[in-house]
């Protein structure tokens, strides 16, 4: 037994002597180590030595399974930090190879921005609506106080389906529709596509807006310009410069453009500005006392004010693209970029 | 609306205020100033030149030989003129002038004789029909300067936008209010106002439907000459745009854009009966001849001035051309009047005639105004087409209107505009453009508008006034204090949200497409005659056969998108696109709108990624299905719990689609109906959309996806006992199919097993023909134990047998 431990040292000395890598490492671990492995089969022949050798020849025994062991970790720290500066040295492996990338795809930049926009007035507090692409005319026009034959018409270039059916030429209607089911206090923002019959290198026939509204008791002006001026700065992600300046809409009275300084000149005058140093982005107002009485509120006691803005122009804006007619090619070229 | 600054400063005094200011603010004031140019830029390089001496051309008769001074220089110059002389001033175009007709000047010879530029005609300038010679410019005129600066056309035109609310401002003078609010200085206006008799034994007028004409003013001038208009009348008109015609068309033309009131000039010996009748056509009045010479269709319904016979002149639209000053004409009545805003607007969009009159009329004259603007007009038709006005005229004004009278609350003011007003601040601002005020009591204040601003008709659009005379700058800036709710999320929109980030994170990009399409895209999917998607909304106004109709399927838009891809050398294509069809319902009912969710896949499965890792492999069905199962897995649909809301399954005869493969096709079944399908596209279809390659497909009905009920999410305890996996290969007629052998293990109720798939499939050499062979991993598992050999043995040997008798199969060997 004695000599069997010590041979069985020997053994495993001269084994390892000639490992030269962890799997054979790994095959060493097993004959020796493991639960079947020789010290398994050594200590199991303990249990019939005589009891008198058992003390002596059990601590031997241990003994030696230790220090099989530490020659073992010895052995595979040694590997390890061999494997470790081999490697390092191996120009085999060229690292300036691209990664192995899966590939994603991207949202229309459309709905990019129209996500970013819905968020900052979601963080508002405003909730988001959506409604009919193929509308009344009740809602797109005579609830927002156009009545037929007004010359504010000339402003929508009007698709019809019907006498009295159209595409949506904006996405107010969804104001009317609104304040028609639910009381004040509202803050919803009604994102969507509108469609125009003109088509030209400025204009496509179809686009997005989003319109939001506000309605409480004591709503005024000066807040219409505080919640804009908030939503303007966390889109363009700096404090541009903006103007509210006079315009008209029939459905609100006053109403405001709001311009904000040009961001592709920065002000100085450029083609997109038509030198101006201005780029309108949004149209807005308090909404009018008569929109407020077709859908059965009393003026007297809410005021609120409304806002609609095109995405593609702040796509143009934000991303700088000058062609809009790339917007509903679906050119991978064109999605890829955002 | 168009104006120079010249001609606005003859009513008001700008004092030192740039252009530049002046455009930023009226705009400010809301009339958009779009924007500021110099006017007839095209002749900034002409020059003024006078003629040194003429000889004859030695080669031609008609040419003569001049030697011209342009300020210290001369130049040769051959001109063919008649009325070329010494000592003329005319225009001269030197070497490198581009003319208005984009003609360059070059240094040229003709007939053998140098020329160093070419002396021009009012035509070659655009500022005449004149081409009888060259420009004659007064005598004592300084040669060598700027030819513009000579004529006094050195002047700024402003283009201002102006929106529908404010017709008083499509006339210099109302602009020139505005800025005198600006500049708090006083207006001097030509004729500020006028009386008239209503005596006129010359001629009558009768209004049929006063309605459609609150006010109708005419009077008579006889003796007139018709002659071409002094320059300064001409220059006005050709610096806004607007060509001089004789001196009577010219001088109604310019008191319109002075005063913002269309004038019409008739030819008084044409008019018969000496009547004027404002009435609507007869029944046997069906067309008409406007003064462009264009014939009409006339509605029942349009109104019509008309003489004791015929109409004359469609109303606030355009003149008659039977009736038109024409160079012989010596009388004429002059009409200045009235007519119903939307009268007008309607009949100058049905017969697509928009002028400006119509402009005007349609956002509204001041019936007030147009005595007074008539007496404009008829001092100057004296004094420069000599004719010789009649006493009184006749003024039939039955829509006369009452002193517009309003109050405005300073609280009410103060608090829709968030800043503190009071009497004397509202009162300064309104008072600026002319609108009279005064207390009424604490907070009410009296105000009496001038009746040109017949936009004012409510409290809120004096708040407006008050804004914007206040200017909107000075308004402070606030956030709304509102009570804190919590803003809902319409699970359409999460879901919406939701799906497009996974298929953006596993390599779709999103497609939009244009609502509106082509009818021909339904031939093109080669769908049934009687296919219910065949049935449009259609437009009735669309701008091409291209965009007609709304669309009933998102695919064949992908499909165009797929291609054009190719075409730009991106072969590999991974699409998708959430958006709505719609379904017609009666006429003047709202469509059905249904969102769909479609995705297509071509070419490479790796898509545009470098072959440096990946295959060239390209994409088959099982990527559709994957996809499906994917995205149903995320939404917790399938593969979650034991029993799915959805399943796949081959399409009955009736289900199949014209184009989709018959025999790659999968119909997802849920328990609200069809969810939809994904297929190979047919070789046919893609013809039609100039596709040569493989396009899969998924279909999906948005509406159905979104109203399923998702798996809840659940903790299941992780397990204790380890798993054994065993594997069986087995050889099953090539018909046999795999999903059948999983469901028959999984329904086996045998214990222990936990899951089985399928990880190989075999079909070929050196299996016989007909035969494939199928390999399954089956996974057991106890809760409770560890299992043994036995146990797991018991069971498999089941389903070894339950596998090779149902499915007529043997155990592969080796």
């Amino acid at each position: 037994m004695e000599q069997e431990l010590v041979n069985l040292r020997t053994k495993a000395g001269q084994q390892l002597a000639t490992v030269e890598d962890i799997s054979q490492l790994e095959d060493f671990r097993i004959q020796f180590l493991g639960r079947k492995g020789q010290c398994s089969t050594i200590m199991k022949s303990l249990g019939k030595v005589p009891i008198e050798d058992k003390p002596r020849l059990g601590q031997m025994a241990n003994s030696v399974k230790k220090e099989i062991e530490s020659l073992y970790d010895e052995k595979r720290q040694l590997l390890l930090s061999n494997t470790a500066s081999s490697s390092s040295q191996n120009d085999s492996i060229d690292l300036t190879l691209p990664g192995r990338k899966p590939e994603t795809g991207k949202l229309h930049p459309v709905t990019q921005i129209m996500n970013e926009v819905c968020a900052i007035f979601e963080s508002l507090g405003f909730s988001v609506a959506e409604g009919p692409d193929v509308e009344h005319d009740h809602y797109n026009f005579e609830a927002l106080n156009i009545p037929a034959h007004h010359p504010a018409r000339d402003m929508h270039d009007t698709f019809y389906v019907s006498d009295s059916i159209l595409l949506r030429t904006h996405t107010s209607p969804m104001q009317a529709r609104i304040m028609e089911t639910r009381q004040p206090p509202l803050r919803v923002i009604a994102p969507g596509k509108v469609y125009r019959c003109d088509s030209d290198i400025t204009h496509n026939p179809m686009f997005h807006q989003v319109e939001g509204f506000l309605v409480d008791r004591d709503v005024s002006f000066a807040d219409l310009k505080g919640v804009l001026t908030v939503f303007t700065q966390k889109m363009f992600d700096k404090e541009l410069e903006l103007r509210f300046r006079p315009s008209f809409f029939p459905f609100t009275e006053p109403s405001a453009e709001v311009d904000i300084a040009c961001v592709i000149c920065e002000g100085k005058g450029c083609r997109v500005c038509k030198h101006t140093g201005w780029l309108e982005i949004l149209g807005s107002g308090m909404i009018d006392p008569e929109v407020f009485k077709m859908v059965g509120y009393d003026p007297e006691v809410y005021s609120g004010f409304a806002f609609g803005l095109g995405i593609e122009r702040i796509a143009m804006l934000k991303y700088g693209i000058d062609d809009i007619r790339l917007y509903y090619e679906n050119d991978l070229r064109f999605l890829s970029q955002f | 609306m168009k104006f120079t600054i010249n001609w606005l400063k003859e009513y008001v005094d700008t004092g030192d205020m740039s252009p530049e200011s002046l455009a930023e603010q009226l705009t400010m004031l809301g009339l958009e100033v779009d924007s500021v140019t110099p006017v007839f830029p095209e002749l900034a390089k002409l020059k003024t030149a006078k003629v040194l001496s003429v000889e004859a051309h030695p080669n031609a008769d008609k040419l003569h030989l001049c030697e011209v001074a342009v300020g210290e220089e001369t130049f040769s110059i051959v001109c063919g003129a008649p009325n070329v002389r010494k000592d003329l001033v005319t225009a001269i175009a030197l070497v490198g002038t581009v003319m208005p007709d984009g003609t360059k000047i070059k240094a040229s010879k003709v007939r053998g004789v140098k020329s160093f530029g070419m002396l021009c005609s009012e035509r070659e300038l655009g500022l005449s029909e004149s081409h009888t010679g060259i420009m004659e410019l007064p005598d004592e005129t300084e040669h060598g300067q700027q030819l513009l600066v000579a004529i006094g056309m050195d002047d700024l035109l402003v283009d201002v936008d102006l929106t529908p609310n404010r017709p008083d401002c499509a006339s210099v003078i109302g602009i020139a209010r505005e800025v005198a609010g600006i500049t708090r200085t006083p207006l001097t206006i030509p004729v500020e106002s006028a009386t008239l008799d209503h005596s006129s034994r010359d001629f009558s007028v009768d209004i049929e439907d006063s309605e459609v004409c609150p006010r109708y003013s005419a009077r008579l001038i006889r003796n007139i000459t018709i002659k071409q208009s002094p320059w300064w009348i001409r220059k006005k008109l050709l610096s806004i745009g607007m060509r001089p015609i004789n001196n009577v068309v010219d001088i109604t033309n310019l008191v319109m854009m002075e005063y913002g009131q269309p004038l019409h000039a008739f030819d008084y010996d044409k008019i018969a009966g000496k009547q004027i009748i404002v009435r609507h056509p007869k029944n046997n009045e069906n067309t008409f001849t406007t003064l462009d010479g264009v014939k009409r269709t006339i509605e029942p319904d349009m109104l019509m001035i008309c003489d004791a016979e015929k109409p004359i002149a469609v109303a606030g639209v355009m003149g008659g051309l039977n009736s038109e000053v024409s160079d012989n004409t010596t009388n004429i009545l002059l009409e200045s009047a009235c007519f119903g805003a939307v009268s007008v607007r309607r009949t100058a969009r049905r017969l697509k005639l928009p002028s400006e009159a119509s402009y005007r009329f349609e956002r509204g004259v001041d019936p007030g105004g147009c005595i007074t603007v008539m007496e404009r007009a008829v001092s100057l038709l004296c004094d420069i087409a000599g004719g010789e006005a009649m006493e009184g005229g006749v003024d039939s004004y039955q829509g006369i209107r009452p002193l517009n009278s309003q109050t405005i609350r300073i609280s009410r003011t103060s608090s829709l505009l968030g800043i503190k007003l009071d009497y004397d601040k509202i009162a300064d601002v309104l008072q600026s453009i002319g609108i009279r005020c005064k207390p009424k009591d604490d907070d009410t204040i009296w105000v009496n508008p001038p009746s040109f601003r017949i936009d004012i008709e409510r409290e809120a659009d004096l708040v407006e006034e008050v804004a914007r005379l206040i200017g909107y700058d000075n308004i402070p800036t606030s956030l709304p204090t509102v009570s804190l709710s919590y803003p809902e999320q319409t699970p359409v929109r999460t879901l919406r949200k939701q799906i497009s980030n996974l298929l953006v994170d596993i390599g779709f990009s999103e497609a939009i497409n244009y609502s509106f399409v082509t009818e021909k895209h339904m031939s093109m999917m080669l769908l049934n005659e009687d296919d219910p998607r065949r049935k449009h909304v259609e437009l009735l106004n669309p701008l091409s056969e291209e965009q007609s109709v709304m669309r009933t399927m998102l695919l064949p838009g992908l499909l165009e998108n797929l291609k054009r891809n190719i075409n730009f050398q991106k072969t590999s294509v991974k699409l998708f696109e959430i958006g709505k069809v719609f379904t017609p319902q009666g006429e003047n009912e709202q469509p059905i709108e249904k969102e769909r969710l479609t995705c297509i896949l071509s070419g490479k499965r790796s898509g545009e990624a470098s072959s440096l890792y990946n295959s060239d492999n390209t994409v088959d069905i099982f990527d559709a299905k994957g996809v499906s199962e994917l995205l149903l897995e995320t939404l917790r649909l399938y593969g979650c719990s034991t029993n799915d809301v959805i399943s796949f399954r081959t399409p009955e005869e009736n289900e199949q689609e014209n184009y989709s493969d018959p025999v790659q096709c999968l119909i997802l079944d849920s328990d609200k109906g069809i969810l939809g399908q994904l297929s190979r596209l047919t070789p046919e279809v893609a013809k039609q959309f100039g596709l040569k390659q493989d396009v899969f497909f998924i279909d999906l009905d948005f509406e159905i996806l979104c109203s399923l009920k998702a798996t809840a999410k659940k903790f299941q305890q992780l397990p204790v006992f380890p798993a054994v996996k065993r594997d069986i290969a087995l050889l099953v007629p090539t018909g046999i199919k795999a999903g059948d052998m999983l469901e028959s293990i999984r329904t086996s109720k045998e214990k222990f097993i936990e899951h089985c798939e399928i990880f190989d499939v075999y079909q070929g050499k050196p299996l016989d023909h007909g035969m494939k062979s199928v390999a399954v991993s089956v996974t057991y598992r106890s809760p409770t134990k560890t299992l043994t050999e036995k146990n797991v043995n018991k069971s498999h040997t089941k389903i070894i047998n339950l596998l090779t008798s149902k499915f007529n199969g043997s155990l592969r060997e080796g």
